[in-house]
């Protein structure tokens, strides 16, 4: 390697109908290090690697790699130049194996006269590269049969496949249980020694400086500045981010707690939850914690109605749920659910912000079944102000907006039926800092005018800084409830990974 | 050949059996048992004949919704290439070049087809269904809306011949179902009809020319709806612009059966071909209690019903008791 960067970015300008997303960003990559990219959603990281990976093309500016201009016109063109990216949302086809996707778009044909997939080569590469990331499967299992962990480490050999010198990960941990982020880390530290370069985009701050050399914050498709990771305080960081001091991450102010708003006793369903009996209260934010695995989204789902029960019984709102639970029955006595998966459970991503907001609520809002966009849109337009979404259009359809906002959208369409329970599965994952303290703070007001919350959450801090009190899950079951005062993150994890004899 | 241990060598996308394998098997039990006639070798015989030109349809229909696209023009492709042949033979035409001016006429609608899908964008439905229609309405016009009957016996021979005692049109598709299957399983194209089905933009984005793919798929797909035009012309003895109405229909609930989903990005052409088994076997069986067509029509909407709906349901009980 020579001794200039690897990779330079030069004035890049990108701009979209309405917004210019790019202002003329400088980047640099080293070969050997791991450059973690950070902002608010929609400060144009995205953007910006996705002109480096060839979706994109850029307005103007420059692109360097090893000193040489290159023209990345292609996903094709950014692969042969050396770039791979890892996508969030993971670029693998479902149905097709390990094999067939490592190798999609180059597979290695046979020298026979009619040349034809040549698998058995294409599987031993695909049965090395997996070795080399400490992987036992079998090369010729689908893709969809996988655990996002192993997906991620599918993207992984696909990069190591193109002998890519360069390769993107955006929030590649997001997915991940805490275990797998430890075998990831280790495979990113032999992919730097290997010298290769690495740029990192996450939310986590405490990734940053676990995994970080260098750090570069983008805010307003500019940037902001970029630092070595050592030395840096997360203060100083998060400034930078947001452009204002955050103060308290976990601001609260807590009132009594009213009566019992929703009860569930001895609640199972095969063996995926098993005899859970808890309660949240009116005024109340409730913690539900446990690694991924345990139980926390099937019993949520339970809850809901989405999935049946086996045995027990669930009392919302005083009102008892009759064996022929479902979410619309729930909606209707008046329980919200912001699933995990927003993207698919929460939103439909084609229908404009205002069409999201009222869906839950037509009932409510048109009693008469008849629908009146001016009534829609003055609804709409009072959710868009109190929860501050930032959208340039009620008519904007959610797909184009960023994660923190469109998370916003769900609570909306929840608060606009003016439903006092909620379920909040994931609430702030994938969401920034500064999106996540507005989430944080609006569960907070809910709590504080008497709704009654459960919080499903993997980040132990949100865990312990928003909850009220805390149900820790392993195994199906609840092992252990915790007061506010009492809970500490290593007790909740030792509880959380069964260390405790509480499972059976 | 060396088989590494441990690591099959075919890919798990298009190994398994599709559920209605068994509904199949118990179809032909039940009616041989229950039928008179139905279990002679003859019939039998007669089943594959019929079956072989749904078969040749049935390809093309698998590739259009493995890729999570849809080919309804199939039917009326089929007269149209019967017509052109039959003119063709009519107009004194040599043999070979009237059945390369049926098979070309089948190739030039996919092509344009495909190209419409790939290039300008249209959405496969609607691309093919107005392929569909101006099939059928041009088969009409070249024919004057009347059947071209009366071939010479060296072109009847494609479709009523027999080599060793097998029908020519089954050898025929015998030959076109394992391209097609190698097709699929062994080269970039099949894999790619796959990929796209499985998700358009990530297969875009791992470089796979996809609008050039669809064309290819869509052309094939013409192509194999002209063959089995001018086959079934030949069996007939006439070329009909009518005579392929439906059977779009009977090739996708041929795939449908057979395993493949309407969302594409998996299954498989021996899945089809048990489709094409049981739409065939149904046929025969109706014929034979000589059921009116209408009711014909309506036992075969409702069996397609039931076979997939229990297909779904023996999925689900599997997956309760894994579970």
């Amino acid at each position: 390697m020579g001794d200039g960067p690897l990779l330079k970015m030069v004035g890049i300008t990108k701009e979209f109908p309405g917004v210019k997303a790019l202002k003329g960003v400088d980047f640099e990559l080293r070969a050997g290090e791991v450059h973690v990219l950070v902002g608010e959603n929609g400060a144009g990281k995205s953007t910006l690697m996705k002109i480096l990976s060839g979706v994109y093309r850029p307005d103007s500016g420059r692109i360097l790699i090893n000193g040489k201009e290159v023209q990345i016109t292609s996903p094709r063109k950014a692969q042969e130049s050396g770039i791979a990216t890892i996508y969030q949302e993971f670029n693998l086809i479902p149905y097709l194996s390990i094999v067939q996707n490592i190798f999609l778009g180059r597979e290695l044909m046979t020298n026979t006269a009619i040349p034809r997939m040549n698998y058995r080569e294409m599987r031993v590469k695909a049965k090395e590269l997996l070795d080399s990331l400490g992987i036992q499967i079998s090369p010729d299992t689908l893709v969809k049969d996988l655990s996002m962990a192993q997906r991620q480490m599918i993207e992984v050999a696909k990069a190591l496949s193109l002998e890519a010198r360069i390769l993107i990960m955006d929030e590649p941990t997001s997915a991940l249980t805490s275990r797998e982020i430890e075998h990831l880390f280790d495979i990113v530290r032999a992919l730097k020694a290997s010298g290769m370069g690495i740029i990192y985009i996450s939310h986590r701050l405490e990734e940053i400086e676990r995994i970080g050399d260098r750090v570069t914050v983008l805010r307003d498709g500019e940037v902001i500045g970029t630092k070595d990771v050592s030395g840096l305080s997360t203060e100083e960081l998060i400034t930078m981010m947001v452009g204002r001091e955050i103060g308290d991450l976990f601001p609260r102010e807590r009132v009594s707690k009213g009566e019992v708003a929703l009860k569930v006793e001895h609640l199972s369903r095969r063996n995926v939850v098993k005899d859970v009996s808890l309660e949240v209260h009116y005024g109340e934010i409730v913690g539900l914690a446990g690694l991924v695995g345990s139980g926390r989204t099937e019993l949520a789902r339970l809850i809901f109605g989405a999935d049946r029960f086996d045995h027990g019984e669930i009392v919302i709102s005083g009102r008892r749920v009759k064996g022929d639970h479902n979410p619309s029955a729930s909606v209707r006595s008046g329980l919200s659910f912001l699933p995990e998966d927003r993207k698919e459970q929460g939103l439909c991503l084609s229908l404009s912000v205002a069409n999201n907001v009222i869906l839950a609520s037509l009932r409510r809002l048109f009693p008469h079944r008849i629908t009146s966009p001016r009534r829609e849109m003055n609804v709409t337009l009072d959710y868009v102000r109190k929860l501050r979404i930032a959208i340039p259009s009620p008519f904007r359809a959610v797909k184009s907006l960023s994660g923190g906002n469109q998370q916003k959208v769900v609570l909306a369409k929840w608060l606009c039926t003016q439903s006092k329970v909620f379920i909040f599965d994931e609430p702030t994952r994938g969401i920034d800092v500064a999106a996540k303290a507005e989430i944080h703070g609006l569960m907070n007001e809910l709590a504080e005018q008497g709704a009654a919350i459960l919080m499903i959450s993997s980040e132990l801090p949100e865990i312990l800084g928003m909850s009220d009190r805390i149900y820790v899950m392993h195994e199906g079951r609840i092992v252990k409830e915790f007061t506010r005062d009492e809970a500490t993150q290593e007790e909740i994890l030792r509880y959380a990974m069964g260390g405790v004899g509480g499972a059976a | 050949m060396r088989r590494e241990p441990n690591v099959s060598r075919v890919p798990v996308s298009v190994r398994r059996v599709p559920g209605t394998f068994y509904i199949l098997i118990i179809m032909i039990s039940l009616a041989s048992i229950t039928i008179p006639g139905f279990g002679t070798v003859s019939n039998l015989l007669n089943i594959l004949l019929q079956g072989s030109f749904l078969a040749i349809v049935a390809c093309g229909a698998t590739l259009a919704i493995i890729s999570s696209g849809i080919d309804l023009s199939v039917g009326t492709v089929l007269s149209l290439s019967g017509v052109v042949t039959g003119l063709a033979l009519h107009a004194g035409i040599p043999i070979a070049l009237a059945i390369l001016s049926g098979v070309l006429t089948g190739l030039i609608c996919g092509i344009i087809t495909g190209s419409l899908v790939a290039f300008v964008g249209l959405e496969p439905f609607i691309a093919t269904f107005g392929m569909m229609s101006m099939a059928q309405g041009l088969g009409l016009v070249l024919s004057n809306g009347a059947s071209i009957p009366g071939f010479q016996e060296s072109f009847r021979w494609f479709g009523e011949g027999v080599v060793w005692k097998v029908p020519v049109p089954l050898i025929i598709a015998l030959v076109i179902v394992a391209c097609i299957w190698w097709l699929l399983r062994h080269t970039r194209l099949g894999l790619y009809i796959y990929a796209i089905g499985g998700s358009e933009e990530v297969a875009g984005w791992s470089g796979i020319e996809v609008g050039r793919c669809k064309l290819a798929l869509y052309s094939i797909s013409g192509c194999l709806a002209g063959i089995a035009g001018v086959l079934l012309a030949a069996r007939m003895n006439s070329g009909h612009p009518t005579v392929g109405v439906g059977w779009e229909m009977d090739a996708i609930a041929s795939v449908v059966i057979g395993g493949t989903p309407l969302t594409g990005g998996r299954g498989g052409v021996i899945g089809t071909m048990v489709g094409v088994a049981i739409v065939s076997v149904l046929r025969n069986i109706l014929n034979m209690l000589r059921l009116s067509s209408p009711w014909q029509i309506t036992l075969i909407g409702a069996i397609v019903v039931i076979a997939i709906g229990l297909d779904i349901l023996l999925r689900r009980w599997r997956l309760a008791l894994e579970g």
